[in-house]
């Protein structure tokens, strides 16, 4: 494998760090003070296509391959420094944009997915419950069927964008002696349909600047045609969702880990102690090169995995493994440079325990590493 | 190139027993056995399956046909002969 970046890929890199830093970085510590969430940010990322990037064009995507997808969210979290907004956009993306693209009727696809991808539309995946956490095909959300399509009942919680979302995507039971065999199904719910609203928005200890929150849905009644693909196939459709998420959320990581480790080398080499820099010592320059080490594995697990995309449900277990892998680096890596910045490192200014806050949901959202432990488990025939 | 229905039962078979009934009794499993709703494959053994039937028969299954369609070996075996007769 040859993971040399093409001149189209190294420019599109280049360019959305330049669009990252430029337009996205000021004011993200009020930002995320005021757990705040920059609808306008949001609709400049979509005017560079960031909301779209595998979709194809006809629909108003990029149109970029699954490898380049993660290398392009890679340059997000490299230059962007809102944590919260970059996990909005990936959860957006990922978890509703993909499933739409993927198993969406043609007429979904030119209702709903040029919104999705300029920013004008944003979405919220709505399969957590409040009782069923990681165990997520247990829902209690039921979609009962009726003359004219379905009726929907039920709640979500921690559902990403949730409370600023335009479009849900909704996984209910229809069928419960079923269950994730054949017995759920997924929904498209517009904001404005009679029964559903956004409920309670939860306060976080990190990714601040994206709104998390519960979905209530109380008689919601769709059209048949607002199912996504075909009933009961919902969980082949989380599955493959997951999949892309694992992979292509945790290539922020990778950026963010590369960012992290330039300002922990700025820092060491100019930080000087008994008249040296404290990069000359080993207790610091060691940390340092585990984290470079760190870095480039990350990248190979996540950019092998990304190349693999859509060719084989084998994926499942690349994606696990990349997705315990980004996320365990990420949170080792911001501990690392505050450690290496020491009382800089724990100072708002520096950024730092703000990626290191963030980088606590990593373990835990998109399957925790628990979730991820018994995955790989699995495919190894434990 | 397609395959014969008893070429691609035994292949599965044997994949089954060796991946998900180790130490069964291979006559426990007949061609009707429930494997889904039986509980033999959960969510990630079905995936597994999935994938085996890709890379041995070279065929890919949609959504509704990996929700709807794996539940016995006799099923397996149609899915892999349609999808090969469609190839």
């Amino acid at each position: 494998m040859d993971f040399n970046l093409s001149e189209e890929q190294q420019s599109l890199r280049e360019e959305i760090i330049r669009f990252a830093r430029k337009e996205l970085n000021e004011g993200v510590i009020e930002r995320d003070r005021a757990q705040y969430f920059p609808h306008d940010l949001w609709m400049k990322c979509g005017e560079m296509g960031l909301q779209g990037l595998p979709v194809p064009v006809e629909y108003g995507g990029s149109g970029l391959d699954p490898l380049t997808t993660a290398i392009a969210m890679e340059a997000l979290g490299y230059g962007c420094e809102d944590g919260g907004l970059t996990f909005a956009i990936a959860a957006h993306l990922l978890a509703c944009v993909v499933p739409v693209w993927k198993h969406g009727s043609e007429a979904q696809k030119k209702r709903y997915l040029p919104g999705l991808c300029n920013g004008g539309l944003i979405a919220v995946n709505g399969i957590t419950e409040a009782a069923s956490g990681s165990d997520v095909f247990s829902m209690a959300t039921t979609a009962m069927a009726t003359d004219t399509g379905y009726m929907l009942n039920g709640s979500k919680t921690f559902s990403s964008n949730g409370p600023v979302a335009d479009l849900a995507l909704i996984y209910a039971s229809t069928d419960a002696e079923k269950g994730y065999r054949g017995g759920i199904s997924a929904f498209l719910v517009e904001k404005n349909t009679p029964g559903y609203r956004s409920g309670q928005r939860f306060e976080k200890m990190g990714l601040r600047t994206c709104s998390i929150g519960e979905l209530v849905l109380e008689d919601v009644q769709v059209p048949a045609d607002a199912m996504l693909g075909e009933i009961g196939t919902a969980a082949v459709i989380f599955a493959e969702s997951m999949a892309w998420e694992r992979i292509c959320l945790v290539a922020c990581h990778v950026g963010t880990m590369e960012r992290l480790l330039e300002q922990a080398i700025n820092y060491a080499r100019t930080r000087k102690t008994g008249g040296q820099p404290i990069g000359k010592m080993q207790a610091i320059s060691h940390r340092i090169a585990d984290m470079k080490i760190r870095l480039e594995a990350t990248r190979l697990l996540v950019y092998r995995a990304a190349s693999r995309l859509g060719d084989s449900w084998e994926i499942d277990l690349d994606a696990a493994i990349a997705k315990i892998h980004a996320s365990e680096a990420l949170v080792k890596t911001a501990m690392d440079t505050m450690q290496i910045l020491g009382g800089y490192g724990f100072m708002v200014d520096y950024g730092v325990e703000r990626v290191l806050r963030d980088a606590m949901a990593s373990t835990i959202y998109s399957g925790t590493s628990e979730v991820q432990r018994n995955i790989i488990g699995r495919w190894l025939g434990l | 190139m397609a395959t014969n229905t008893q070429t691609i039962k035994d292949t599965v078979k044997n994949y089954l027993m060796t991946e998900f009934l180790p130490g069964e009794d291979p006559n426990d499993l007949t061609d009707t056995t429930p494997l889904v709703t039986g509980g033999i494959l959960d969510s990630i053994s079905t995936f597994k399956l999935v994938g085996f039937l890709h890379s041995k028969f070279d065929v890919k299954l949609n959504a509704n046909e990996i929700a709807n369609h794996l539940n016995t070996l006799n099923d397996i075996t149609d899915i892999v002969q349609a999808k090969q007769g469609v190839a």
